[in-house]
């Protein structure tokens, strides 16, 4: 049985190595959700391959908009591979930290509860 | 299946915000209760990989391609569906302010869908069945595939309330594609349980069954 700390150090590795191999395997394809959209505008045949520049925001009415920091998982275009393979690690870093933070926030404020 | 901003007008975003936040509340409470010292690198193990995983679009066909969700998985392995509405909804925050994937206003709707129906499916699904197949890894496949299917046949519907989708075609489409990319969801969902069981046996809220299946 391992002790805590190689099992999160595995558990680490374990998550970088699966983004890297991400990075460069992923499929480029639409996901669920934007493949349907694609369907149900026309766009795409259920069981056809998805055209190379389909909209999938066409069937969506909203207009709030928000530009996130690392969108698509990149660092844009000119960083290309790198720039995912660092975009993935350090969603990696936040997750960890804002899970075990989390964590420890709802815990120290059930100590105090109780004292 | 992260819908992003576009796709639910935002008086009905709201709702899903509502519910949301009532099962986080609730999943909070689980939290204080159930979370001590020795469960936090698991929790915190699972919530990164989980979030490596879903970065992962893996080809489904059909010009498609699918991640893991992995509801099903966390509530497996903490033993409650509110353990997977609590990794999910950290891990749903951070991909949509960061990455974008998944919009700001819909992200109560995607708690919802992945963390909440994805939980409790899971969980449930796979107590019923390892009563009746005794075999934790088949129990836990099954339940992580409907796990992935049920959110994504809600999310059609929520879309065809939305207005974005036509519900029938909404549906057949989204049931199709996440049949498939759940069947991959049942396959790692039960590989991880093995590989958590092995490494970590103390740290389980479930009998896997190790060594016997």
């Amino acid at each position: 049985m391992m002790d805590n700390k190689t099992f999160i150090a595995a558990g680490i590795i374990v998550a970088i190595l699966i983004g890297v191999i991400a990075v460069f395997m992923a499929s480029g394809d639409p996901d669920g959700l934007e493949s349907s959209a694609l369907v149900v505008s026309g766009q795409k045949e259920l069981t056809g391959l998805s055209p190379e520049d389909g909209d999938a925001e066409v069937v969506g009415t909203g207009d709030f908009a928000y530009e996130s920091p690392m969108p698509d998982y990149s660092l844009g275009e000119e960083m290309g591979s790198t720039g995912g393979i660092l975009a993935i690690i350090a969603g990696i870093i936040i997750t960890l930290v804002v899970v075990i933070g989390a964590t420890y926030a709802i815990r120290l404020k059930n100590e105090g509860s109780k004292s | 299946m992260h819908i992003p901003d576009a796709f639910i007008p935002l008086p009905q975003a709201v709702v899903y915000w509502i519910v949301a936040l009532f099962f986080l509340a609730l999943a909070v409470k689980w939290a204080r209760s159930e979370i001590n010292e020795d469960k936090i690198p698991l929790i915190a193990v699972l919530a990164a990989g989980i979030f490596a995983l879903q970065s992962f679009n893996l080809p489904v066909s059909m010009g498609t391609s699918g991640h893991l969700v992995g509801g099903a998985l966390a509530a497996i392995v903490l033993g409650s569906p509110f353990a997977a509405i609590f990794i999910l909804t950290l891990v749903l925050i951070i991909q949509a302010f960061i990455f974008g994937d998944g919009g700001i206003t819909t992200l109560g709707a995607n708690i919802v869908n992945m963390g909440v129906i994805g939980g409790f499916v899971g969980y449930y699904t796979y107590q019923g069945l390892l009563k009746a197949v005794k075999n934790s890894y088949v129990s836990a496949a099954i339940a992580a595939w409907l796990a992935c299917l049920i959110p994504a046949l809600a999310c059609a519907i929520e879309m065809a309330l939305a207005g974005t989708f036509p519900l029938i075609p909404g549906i057949i489409s989204m049931g199709v594609y996440h049949a498939i990319i759940g069947i991959i969801e049942g396959i790692v969902t039960a590989v991880v349980l093995y590989i958590l069981a092995m490494a970590r046996p103390d740290l389980m809220d479930v009998k896997t069954g190790v060594g016997t299946a």
